[in-house]
């Protein structure tokens, strides 16, 4: 049923009736060739390298700042003008019969001024499975992105934008099937709150497959990856504790970590020397003005950041956890399931024992296909928490179709379910990442990340390459996801690739192919060679025919990366 | 010395080799300027400044030296361990780096006290029936069949009627499971955007908004408008997740009496007078922060007082009604049908669940569009989280319809509440040990022993129980551990375990994270009903809950 075009509400789209092989080819694409696999070695002797951040040539920067400059002026006098003469129109930022408006003039320029002129880049709508590809709802914009119409069709668009990592957003196969027998034998509401009502013997069989999946005793799974973290802190740190988090980890544990009331320090992202210098100060130091010596001091840093591709420098930040005295968490929100030989996470990836890190967190929204989060720690960790965490006791539990997915997904992974395909999954999205990113390298883009992570960031700068790069791709049936500040420092505006293993080789050569193509009319290979170990010294500029015919056996060899 | 100025004020006592200095400076500046090309000009350019008056240009020239100077010293260097302050040595750090013993991680010295609160924890056994269920507990060692589920909040159970069960099957073949993205990034589908639609339009607002957990909702919107030097006032019996939206908030908070309107007009009065004097350049936010039905109490709070008082004090008013929404009126549209008004006139903010009444997971924010577009670019637990699987909202889409065309589901649940609050209001015999907080509309009856009961039991009142608490809290002490309140919360758990075992019934604690809480709370019964329990069955439940509270109070 398609709703008329022009009431600007977003149509429901009626699914295709297309023949099962066809949906399943188009959710998950099969493999072409062995030789498109590529199993992920730990990294346990290998010395860890710091990623070397390859710089923009100055007048690339020089632009940037020139971009905004020229933004912000005209929004100034867009709003000046605005406000003058068309106030009917800008009564969200003007008090009104003597309210004050929801929200300042000024917090919210950006937002208003910037972030809305490249509206039609974000939220767009999709249907059906967030698969292989992905089915765009088309709009039109209107007004400068004041409002939208929906002329009633969907583009089907090779998706890099989605969390897929494994390819389990499927709507058939064994997870399916899990989930529609979860909805007659459960039901699909949550009943109520953990301790009270909500566990059901499916939570409990799905929180010890959690635990053991990642190595620890015991497992609480929650309905929500961000509500996990963000009321999580205050179940075991008050404002006598101290948190040291790496300056980029993610608004969740920062929302956490505050309402806890627990002070803060941060230090420079992944820098094991300023951390150790940092940990050092603090525990001589002690609590400020009271001189009191903090009651405990918790690292906190994600395994796989998702702006930046970096994977946390596990092994040097557990040697100095272990120096000194101090406790260990690990937001695995990107990293579990897509990154390790077994898909467990950044301990698999570095051969690090995770009885090491005293707490595990972990989405299951991603890989998974599912939602929510879960939390793992030794058995006496977890029983406290069960009693002191407030989602826990307060919150609605999660609902067992999610619960299904979870547990078949998982079960796939480990190979106790359709042996082999787990296995074959890991493999997918390892090489389907290196290929990627050294492709990506070749064709002289500036890349940052390291080479076994699923999420590529490719850097735009120009903040008005964004709309160009994110509207052309969409042309190409291409969907991306482009990020700028405040999720990026200010100049550093970027393209962010989510590799699926749900992808084949020939997804990526049609990827490749556009980005190059549109990389020279944006003028977007800017990369000077540094950061990639060097082959003839010169900057990459490879042709796209040759990065095709060879990258697919070079990608396989580490001698290509920094690791 | 020709070029020595003329005019020096001769009212000012200088010290002759003062001038004479000066003099010789400025007689060989002028000479290297007068060299320099384009010197001439800063020569006028100084003359012109200083209008005869050589002392300013001394000042000047003295301010402009301390400024380079101080621009090229080097910053105080801010307290480092070998710095200026502590001053320790390389050994000595290392001494203290070795002496320093933190606690461990989480609080173990508690746990063998408190660890019948993990035994005791219900787990339900797969089961067609959500009323009749198989219940398990402390690792499956208790186990109880064919148990009436009073617990529950899925108080309309719609969610298991087949045309839901049939859309939710439908949904799970076309769009799978997850949505793996967040709402921004290609993660919202059509099917959210029209629950979105489909909410508004049942609710009557402007507009909604998606959340995946209904218990972070508050926490993340109240701070996405509110900054500081914005105003709050809050029912001072609001539930953990608004405390902590108050908490997260920044604003300056205060707290009227539960669900006293007088209170509340006095503190607005005071606010506003006070702001009055302030003579602030813009007006701030306020917000008027309270519950549809209490979480902890089951009461409601007078909305139209509420409207009238918001309006005449310029607040907005926000309201939580995750236990509301779908009980409440008389076709379950919340509050403010309860009290025949307008929701889109009468209240601001609104936070519902679907995880309650609509039978779904989730949860979602009603209200206008101008706050629902800000939310989705300044509120944290939409922005930076996934979108909600497509099915949950296809669920609750399905439940809103039956909803809109029939109402006997919530005619049904009055009728429930009203009988099951008649039982344990009207009791004479109950009424010496329990006080029954809840409104009779309210399809969880709260009970909780009376202050009488309390102190000659267990030596201790609330606000007792709020004082050790606030200064554990305060003092950051580890272990917040209260012996009474721990031997009431047992007490009522002996009789949730003796309706359990006894009586094939399941009712809950209300479980409190003590060490959370930042306003007064007392332990309590939870007994939740749900449309579809038969009339035969409640006055069965009722009277057994009776017997069980009458034997253990009376002794």
């Amino acid at each position: 049923m398609s709703t008329p075009a022009n009431d600007g509400r977003v149509p429901l789209i009626e699914p295709e009736d297309l023949p099962v092989e066809v949906k399943r080819e188009n959710e998950y694409g099969s493999l072409g060739s062995r030789d498109y696999l590529y199993q992920v070695k730990s990294l346990k002797d290998e010395p860890i390298q710091r990623p070397i951040i390859d710089t923009p040539p100055y007048y690339i920067s020089l632009i940037t700042y020139l971009n905004y400059l020229i933004l912000m002026i005209l929004g100034h006098v867009h709003d000046f003008l605005g406000m003058t003469f068309q106030k009917d129109r800008h009564l969200d930022v003007l008090e009104r019969d003597g309210f004050a408006p929801w929200y300042s003039k000024f917090e919210s320029f950006f937002a208003r001024r910037m972030k809305k002129r490249i509206d039609d880049c974000f939220s767009r709508p999709t249907a059906g499975v967030p698969g292989r590809f992905i089915h765009c709802i088309d709009r039109i914009s209107h007004n400068l992105n004041e409002y939208f119409t929906y002329p009633g069709s969907t583009s089907m668009c090779l998706n890099l934008s989605s969390y897929n990592y494994l390819g389990f957003a499927q709507s058939e196969g064994q997870c399916t099937d899990a989930a529609l027998a979860s909805v007659d034998n459960y039901g699909v509401q949550s009943g109520g709150p953990r301790t009270q009502i909500g566990s059901t013997d499916l939570h409990v069989e799905a929180e010890k497959l959690v635990a053991s999946f990642v190595g620890k005793d015991d497992a609480m799974i929650f309905s929500m990856g961000y509500g996990t973290n963000a009321n999580f802190f205050n179940a075991f740190l008050d404002s006598s504790c101290l948190v040291v988090s790496d300056e980029l980890n993610h608004t969740s544990i920062r929302t956490g970590v505050r309402l806890s009331g627990t002070a803060v320090r941060t230090f420079k992202h992944n820098d094991m020397a300023g951390l150790e210098k940092l940990l050092r100060e603090q525990i001589v130091l002690g609590q400020p003005k009271t001189r009191r010596p903090w009651k405990k001091i918790l690292i906190c840093v994600e395994g796989l950041y998702s702006m930046e591709g970096t994977v946390c420098n596990l092994p040097g930040i557990v040697a100095l956890k272990k120096k000194y005295k101090c406790y260990l968490f690990v937001d695995e929100a990107h990293s579990i399931g897509a990154v390790g030989p077994n898909g467990r996470g950044v301990c698999d990836l570095f051969g690090v024992d995770p009885a090491d890190v005293d707490i595990l967190m972990g989405t299951l929204t991603k890989s998974f296909g599912a939602a929510g989060g879960y939390i793992a720690a030794q058995q006496w960790i977890m029983d406290r928490l069960r009693l002191d965490l407030t989602t826990a006791n307060y919150s609605e539990s999660i609902a067992a179709p999610v619960l299904a997915q979870i547990i078949s997904s998982l079960k796939t992974i480990t190979g106790e379910l359709k042996p082999g395909e787990g296995k074959e999954r890991l493999q997918r999205i390892a090489f389907n990442s290196r290929y990627l990113r050294l492709g990506l390298q070749r064709l002289g883009f500036i890349v940052y990340g390291s080479p076994d992570s699923p999420v590529i960031p490719m850097l735009l700068y120009c903040p008005s390459k964004m709309p160009a790069f994110s509207r052309m791709m969409l042309q190409r049936k291409i969907a991306v996801v482009v990020v700028a500040y405040p999720a990026t420092p200010l100049i550093e505006s970027r393209v962010r690739f989510c590799v699926s293993a749900a992808l084949t080789k020939d997804d990526l050569d049609y990827l490749l192919r556009h980005v190059s193509e549109v990389g020279d009319k944006l003028y977007l290979k800017l990369s000077s060679g540094r950061a990639s170990p060097p082959e003839d010294g010169n900057p990459p500029r490879w042709d796209i025919e040759d990065v095709i015919a060879r990258t697919a056996e070079d990608c396989k060899d580490n001698k290509y990366f920094v690791i | 010395m020709a070029h020595i100025p003329q005019v020096l004020p001769s009212s000012i006592p200088i010290p002759s080799f003062v001038v004479k200095t000066y003099s010789y400076v400025w007689y060989y500046l002028y000479a290297i300027l007068m060299k320099i090309p384009g010197g001439p000009y800063v020569i006028s350019y100084v003359r012109k400044s200083h209008q005869d008056d050589p002392y300013r240009t001394a000042v000047e020239i003295i301010l402009i030296l301390y400024g380079i100077g101080y621009y090229l010293s080097k910053p105080q260097q801010k307290t480092g361990l070998q710095g200026t302050k502590p001053n320790l040595t390389e050994q000595e750090v290392e001494l203290l780096i070795e002496d320093w013993q933190p606690e461990s991680i989480v609080d173990e010295s508690a746990m063998e006290l408190q660890r019948w609160r993990l035994e005791k924890m219900p787990v339900l056994e797969m089961g067609e029936n959500e009323n009749r269920v198989t219940v398990t507990r402390n690792e499956g060692s208790e186990r109880y069949t064919d148990v009436l589920n009073l617990a529950s909040n899925n108080f309309l159970q719609l969610a298991g009627t087949p045309e839901v069960v049939e859309i939710v099957k439908k949904t799970i073949r076309n769009y799978g499971v997850g949505a793996c993205g967040p709402a921004g990034f290609y993660g919202n589908q059509d099917v959210h955007y029209n629950f979105q639609y489909a909410l508004a339009e049942f609710f009557g607002t402007e507009d909604a908004v998606l959340y995946g957990q209904d218990f972070c909702v508050a926490s993340s919107v109240l701070p996405a408008f509110t900054k500081r030097g914005d105003l709050i006032v809050a029912d001072d019996q609001v539930s953990i997740s608004s405390q902590n939206a108050l908490q997260l908030s920044r604003s300056t908070v205060y707290y009227f009496e539960h669900n006293n309107m007088e209170s509340l007009e006095a503190l607005l009065q005071e606010l506003t007078e006070m702001e009055k004097k302030e003579r602030l350049p813009a007006i701030s936010r306020k917000f008027i922060v309270t519950e549809g039905l209490f979480h902890n109490s089951g009461d409601i709070p007078p909305l139209p007082v509420l409207t009238h008082l918001k309006n005449k004090y310029k607040f907005r008013l926000f309201v939580d009604e995750t236990f509301s929404l779908g009980v409440l009126g008389a076709s379950g549209r919340g509050l403010a049908e309860h009290f025949n008004m307008e929701r889109a006139s009468s209240i601001d903010v609104t936070i519902g669940s679907m995880a309650t009444a609509l039978g779904s997971s989730g949860a979602f924010v009603l209200g206008d569009h101008v706050m629902s577009h800000h939310q989705q670019i300044g509120s944290n637990a939409y922005c930076f989280s996934a979108s909600l699987p497509a099915y949950t909202t296809t669920a609750a889409t399905q439940v809103l319809k039956i909803m809109d065309r029939d109402n006997s589901a919530v005619t049904r649940l009055h009728q429930l509440s009203q009988q099951l609050h008649d039982f344990f209001n009207s009791d004479s015999q109950l009424s010496d040990f329990i006080t029954v907080t809840s409104h009779e509309r309210s399809p969880v009856l709260h009970i909780q022993l009376t202050p009488e009961l309390r102190s000659s039991k267990f030596n201790y009142t609330a606000q007792e129980l709020f004082e050790t608490v606030s200064h554990l809290q305060k003092r950051c002490v580890t272990t917040k551990f209260v012996e009474p309140y721990e031997q009431e919360e047992q007490f009522l758990q002996s009789i949730v375990d003796t309706l359990l075992s006894q009586h094939g019934i399941l009712i809950t604690r209300n479980t409190i994270v003590l060490r959370q809480e930042t306003l007064p709370v007392v332990p309590s019964l939870k007994v939740c009903i749900n449309s579809n329990i038969e009339d035969s069955e409640l006055t069965t439940a009722c009277n057994a809950i009776k017997a069980s509270i009458l034997h253990y109070c009376s002794h």
